[in-house]
């Protein structure tokens, strides 16, 4: 898969957060990340593999296992403070903008 | 459309546009309406309460944001408001006065839809400087959970 997806995106969402805080210290494999969290083992599966299309872990498979491990230096990509609050504004604006058509739309 | 969205700095400015696909009253009402401005500020994944919200020169919206396990406070205070074409206001969260910033949003009307023009002008040129060594010293010194705490942080803070 492209990676089309940023690394801005990876961590935007509360539970991939986590999911990189828990692969900081160790490598994983994804039934024992499932098992921190209450979602099913479907859903951390695809924050899982969210995370792997954006470069910030590698998955290897070993045995009958997938681990999960974390490539920290794709988070230097969040480089300077101008370039923080540029992206911080471009996601704030794209959420305006949808937002915007979301309440256009339901209007009769 | 995509040739209004951009990005520039110009000395002690960071300049944002974009152009909105909405009439400008519409646009107004989102930025002031507390209902509205939830729908859309603040990080994803957080969400957003308003304690108090007087969008009049000198008065401030003052609000809290939910997200990553805790609450964090915000006021801003409105400088300038003329509506429904500026809406200029500042961020009195800074540990230090010199890091205040005042971030005027113009908002244009353009063939029924809405230019937005977002100035956010430091005291100088030397103050953004030094926030980019500071971020690029945490960037490059901190543990990487650290380092994610702290960028979060940095974006609920502005």
């Amino acid at each position: 898969m492209t990676p089309t997806r940023d690394v801005f995106q990876a961590i935007a969402d509360p539970t991939r957060r986590q999911i990189i805080g828990m692969l900081a210290g160790k490598s994983l494999n994804v039934n024992a990340i499932a098992k921190e969290f209450d979602i099913t083992r479907q859903a951390v599966s695809l924050h899982v593999q969210f995370l792997n299309d954006c470069g910030l872990i590698t998955i290897r498979q070993q045995g009958r296992e997938r681990y999960c491990e974390a490539q920290f230096e794709k988070l230097n990509e969040v480089t300077d403070w101008v370039n923080q609050y540029r992206k911080y504004w471009d996601n704030q604006l794209d959420s305006l903008e949808s937002y915007l058509a979301k309440i256009q739309k339901s209007k009769p | 459309m995509e040739q209004y969205n951009t990005f520039k700095q110009e000395d002690n400015i960071i300049i944002h546009t974009r152009l909105l696909d909405a009439p400008r009253d519409l646009v107004w009402e989102v930025w002031t309406n507390p209902a509205h401005i939830k729908e859309w500020w603040g990080p994803n994944g957080f969400s957003l309460t308003t304690k108090s919200m007087t969008v009049e020169p000198g008065q401030t919206w003052d609000f809290i944001m939910h997200g990553m396990g805790r609450d964090w406070d915000n006021v801003i205070e409105y400088v300038a408001v003329k509506k429904p074409s500026l809406l200029s206001y500042k961020h009195s969260g800074a540990k230090s006065e010199e890091y205040n910033f005042i971030v005027s949003v113009l908002f244009e009307e353009m063939e029924g839809k809405t230019l937005l023009t977002m100035k956010s002008v430091f005291k100088s040129k030397a103050i953004i400087d030094e926030l980019n060594r500071k971020v690029n010293a945490i960037e490059g010194g901190k543990q990487t959970l650290n380092r994610l705490t702290d960028y979060v942080k940095t974006l609920v803070e502005l």
